[in-house]
């Protein structure tokens, strides 16, 4: 019955997003495009989801992460916010500026719905890509939550000094098969919507996320995830967040895409507000950082 | 309480003998780790310590340290029991101790006692000595039975050396090696070793006597001195980074053991003939301070001509007169000094090694090795530490070489919950970091132009499971041998045990790895490097039955290089042991087929062998092998040992091996007797 019910609401879900998605922007822009990240053309190429914020989870295993919601990632946890939030995340790329990402995170729980908006920039002046979303999502008795956000994408064009941009929406998808075990899935883009131009298209990142989460013990938590965007290659992560302390807890994982990164990263509980710094070890392209704080009204 | 009455006769049922029990262990850090490990002493320090079980009520850290598969954290939970609880009064208390699970304990129970807690030490008599010390004599033959290149040669042109045979072999084809052990509790140790490798000659006009020898004493305990040793011997301190010349700690299926084990200094008894000191050394206790001092004199092989040499010959054969010529052309002087401080959570050491050659050494330049060592001396410092810290154990050492070259190793055990266990380990050795003996977790066997990150998590989740997974992450900033470019790589493992029964057990391995090589015949003048990947999968099930014991092993390899095609290789064996009851007889035999289509497909695999040899042959190709391996007891003191193996190729192949290796056919037998006398 439960399954039935999923289906049959992802099926509306879907269907009223790819009628929002139609449409594609144009733009005869085509010369440029490449010559202004061409310093990072390969980093780029391979990573072209930049935009979307890393998540704090330990090696970025957010998809079945219960406890956090992290702005474009899996929506259903949103479903699982008691109190509203809000969150501000910098990451700095390999200790260059230009590559870094900054976002907003804003949640505001409801006894029918939960929403939030988010706001997400990466980049420089010459080159930048900013997402802003707004999502729904509800907690269905604590065995399963489902979420929903609708997303607008634009990147600014320097050659015609102008943006271009597109909707894309996002699902999600939790389910606790028991207290101490949960899996979750999550689509971003699911319908692979770009910017198509007359000469040139930019693509937009479609990422489809599948992972679990597993208690061992309320302090120790386990997390595996494996990520697929439509044009690169499987990225698999898993790692451990443990609380030391009531106020501090500890992260350790790698993921592998190519290459093999490991990851560590520190959270710290000051009250209402939460700070997460991660950092991650890519073996060519150097060190990751990511500082994440966010505040819990009410607490 | 089913489980606590039937620890004994489990122990007994899945490894009937201690011998057996050390080669499983062995086995298990040998699998995924490419580096030779001396087996001879690995062998030795645990049977030994089978001979004079460590009591667990006063026993250090130290101590614990010579059972190579507990985990550092698991010896600091053993020690943190008895500290709390007070001794134990059982050897069935193990099992209240936190990340000891059966497989654990069954493993320990030959190697450990429950004794008394007083910790004074006893006078050592010559009375005692003459009456409960244990002598030990070993002799051991091996032959190969098919006639290889090199020894053809000589029998045609029977004993005149001519220039025209210099490359061939001067001595027969027979391997021998003669032990002879004492030993008096782990308090007074005494040996000799003499070797002579098959090729090498025994009696002629080039050489007269065993090619090798080696004597050394150690005395244990003895008034201030906690070790004196004189002989051949070895010292190991810290993470290994300036010292260490026994096996290090590497990547292997126990994924949590990457620290190395700072065992002091220590009797050296293998035929390994390059990686010892020689002279004499000892260690005094001042307080919670041991200090410790040695001194080596030796003559090492090296290529020398006109007072200076450019390699360092380890092989320790001198078969040929061009092997001859290289032997003992260098003199090596080492001096070293170490000082540990250690209390219960804390250990702090530094360690100092002076080194000098009486020739220079002087490198044929190339890329690879332009930062490696040359002149005739070097001087070593390192710092070492360890820290307990709640349930995190931190470890790690730094070192500098008077060239300016650094190496750092730096990591953290962490114990979260008993089920779950982690280990992160850092590394950074600078490519001009290259020293003599060091010996510590690395990518490679050569501890210099490397740094990395390793993971590694160890998980019980379920009653009968155990769930173990590393994952390491390495670049090597300058070129490296066969690599002519700055290169990365990657390596993951995955291991499922599962504990069926008291009589059944298997696990699945899974393990990837990818590094890059050169790609050969390119036609370009700047290097090319392409990744090369190799994934396998094993699965292995252990079952006895009465008298029997049975192994099967499946396991399968896919292997590329850059965009080539994938290359497959595959392996099957099974294994029985017959332990006869009515005879003190003991039968292993194995059957074995194997499909590895090119040598990067190849496989390596454990065998059974004779008392203190550890087979681990290589194979690639398509054929099979099989062995017979027997153990008799002629007496309660005599034993005798005996196996024979054979491969044989299927894939039309007309030689095997190379050079004076060569055989003609498809068919190699080895040979091998080994005689044991306990008085």
């Amino acid at each position: 019955m439960i399954t039935c019910s999923i289906i049959l609401i992802f099926e509306l879900m879907l269907l009223c997003l790819r009628i929002l998605c139609q449409q594609n922007v144009e733009d005869y822009e085509k010369n440029h495009f490449h010559a202004h990240n061409c310093c990072f053309c390969q980093f780029l190429h391979s990573q072209i989801s930049n935009i979307i914020p890393s998540s704090n989870s330990v090696a970025q295993t957010s998809v079945a992460d219960s406890h956090n919601w992290t702005a474009f990632n899996n929506p259903a946890m949103l479903g699982y916010v008691v109190n509203p939030e809000l969150g501000l995340e910098y990451e700095n790329r390999y200790l260059v500026s230009e590559l870094s990402t900054k976002s907003f995170q804003f949640a505001l729980p409801s006894s029918l719905i939960n929403s939030g908006l988010s706001f997400s920039h990466f980049g420089y002046s010459l080159y930048h890509e900013m997402l802003i979303g707004l999502g729904f999502a509800r907690n269905f008795s604590d065995k399963f939550a489902m979420g929903v956000q609708f997303n607008y994408y634009t990147a600014f064009f320097t050659a015609s000094n102008s943006y271009r941009g597109a909707f894309l929406p996002q699902i999600g998808l939790s389910v606790k098969l028991s207290p101490n075990f949960s899996f979750g899935f999550h689509s971003f883009n699911p319908f692979q919507t770009n910017i198509n131009t007359k000469n040139v298209m930019k693509r937009i990142p479609s990422i489809f996320s599948l992972g679990t989460e597993h208690f061992f013990a309320p302090e120790l938590v386990w997390r595996t995830q494996i990520d697929k965007e439509v044009s690169s290659n499987y990225r698999f992560a898993s790692g451990f967040e443990y609380k030391m302390l009531q106020s501090f807890n500890v992260k350790l994982g790698a993921y592998g895409s190519g290459y093999l990164v490991p990851c560590l990263g520190f959270g710290f509980n000051l009250g209402a507000f939460l700070v997460d710094l991660n950092c991650e070890f890519h073996p060519l392209l150097g060190l990751n950082t990511l500082a994440a704080v966010k505040y819990k009204f009410g607490k | 309480m089913f489980l606590i009455c039937s620890c004994p006769a489990r122990a007994q049922d899945v490894v009937s003998t201690t011998e057996q029990l050390i080669a499983d262990i062995f086995e298990q850090y040998t699998a995924e780790s490419d580096d030779a490990i001396d087996y001879d002493t690995f062998y030795e320090d645990l049977l030994l310590c089978a001979q004079s079980p460590i009591n667990l009520n006063k026993t250090s850290r130290e101590e614990l340290e010579r059972l190579p598969f507990l985990s550092d954290i698991q010896i600091e939970n053993i020690l943190f029991y008895v500290y709390k609880s007070g001794p134990m009064k059982t050897i069935y208390e193990l099992q209240l101790i936190n990340g000891l699970d059966m497989t654990d304990i069954r493993r320990m129970l030959p190697f450990v006692l429950i004794g008394e807690a007083d910790k004074s030490k006893q006078k050592i008599y010559w009375s005692d000595l003459l009456k409960h010390g244990k002598n030990e004599l070993d002799f051991r033959l091996d032959k190969a039975l098919e006639t290889k290149d090199g020894y053809q040669s000589l029998s045609q042109e029977e004993t005149n050396l001519t220039q025209s045979n210099a490359n061939n072999y001067l001595g027969n084809d027979i391997y021998n090696s003669l032990k002879y052990r004492f030993y008096y509790k782990d308090r007074v140790l005494a040996g000799f070793t003499a070797e002579k490798d098959a090729g090498e000659q025994f009696w002629g006009s080039a050489h007269k006597g065993y090619d090798f020898y080696s004597f050394h004493a150690q005395l244990n305990n003895f008034g201030k001195f906690k070790t004196i040793v004189v002989g051949d011997f070895r010292a190991n301190f810290g993470q290994g980074l300036v010292l260490h010349p026994d096996f290090g700690m590497g990547k292997s299926s126990y994924v949590l053991n990457v620290s190395s084990r700072n065992s002091g200094l220590k009797r050296y008894s293998s035929t390994d003939e390059s990686n010892f000191f020689r002279g004499g050394g000892a260690t005094v206790r001042v307080g919670k301070f041991d200090l410790s001092a040695f001194y080596s004199n030796k003559m090492i092989d090296g290529d020398t001509v006109n007072g200076s040499f450019s390699t360092i010959i380890k092989t320790g054969y001198h078969r040929t007169a061009d092997e001859l010529s290289k032997k003992h052309t260098v003199n090596q002087q080492i001096l070293g000094a170490n000082a540990t401080y250690t209390n219960m959570n804390l250990q702090l050491g530094v360690t100092l090694v002076h080194t000098l050659l009486n020739n220079r050494l002087i490198l044929d330049k190339s890329v690879y090795n332009h930062f490696y060592f040359s002149g005739k001396k070097q001087t070593t410092a390192g710092a070492f530490y360890r820290y307990r810290w709640k349930k995190i154990n931190l470890f790690g050492e730094v070192a500098v070489t008077d060239n300016g070259g650094t190496a750092t190793l730096n990591g953290c055990y962490f114990s979260p919950i008993s089920q779950v266990n982690l280990v992160v380990l850092h590394r950074y050795y600078s490519p001009e970091y290259d020293t003599f003996y060091a010996s510590s977790f690395s990518a490679t066997s050569r501890m210099n132009n490397e740094q990395g990150f390793y993971l590694g998590a160890e998980v019980r989740p379920f009653r009968k499971w155990k769930f173990a997974a590393y994952a390491d992450s390495y670049q090597f900033p300058w070129p490296k041998y066969g690599v002519d470019a700055p290169s990365v790589g990657k390596d993951y493992l995955f291991q499922a045990d599962f504990a069926a029964r008291r009589n059944i057990s298997m696990f699945w391995r899974f393990k990837f790895e990818e590094k890059q090589t050169n790609l050969s015949n390119t036609g370009t003048v700047m290097p090319v490097v392409v990744p090369l990947q190799k994934a396998s999968l094993r699965y292995q099930l252990m079952y006895s039955h009465g008298n029997f014991s049975f192994k099967n092993l499946l396991e399968g390899n896919l292997s590329r290089q850059g965009d080539a095609d994938w290359t497959y290789g595959v392996i099957a064996s099974q294994d029985v042991s017959y332990d006869f009851k009515t005879v003190p007889l003991k039968i292993d035999f194995r059957y074995q087929f194997f499909d590895a289509v090119n040598y990067e497909n190849r496989f390596y695999s454990y065998e059974r062998d004779v008392l203190y040899a550890f087979s681990i042959p290589m194979y690639f190709g398509l054929g099979n092998r099989y062995y017979l391996n027997l153990r008799y007891d002629l007496s309660k003191r005599l034993s005798l040992w005996f196996k024979i193996a054979q491969t044989v190729y299927a894939d039309d192949r007309e030689t095997l091996s190379s050079g004076n290796e060569t055989i003609s056919g498809n068919k190699k037998t080895d040979a091998r007797l080994m005689l044991k006398w306990e008085f």
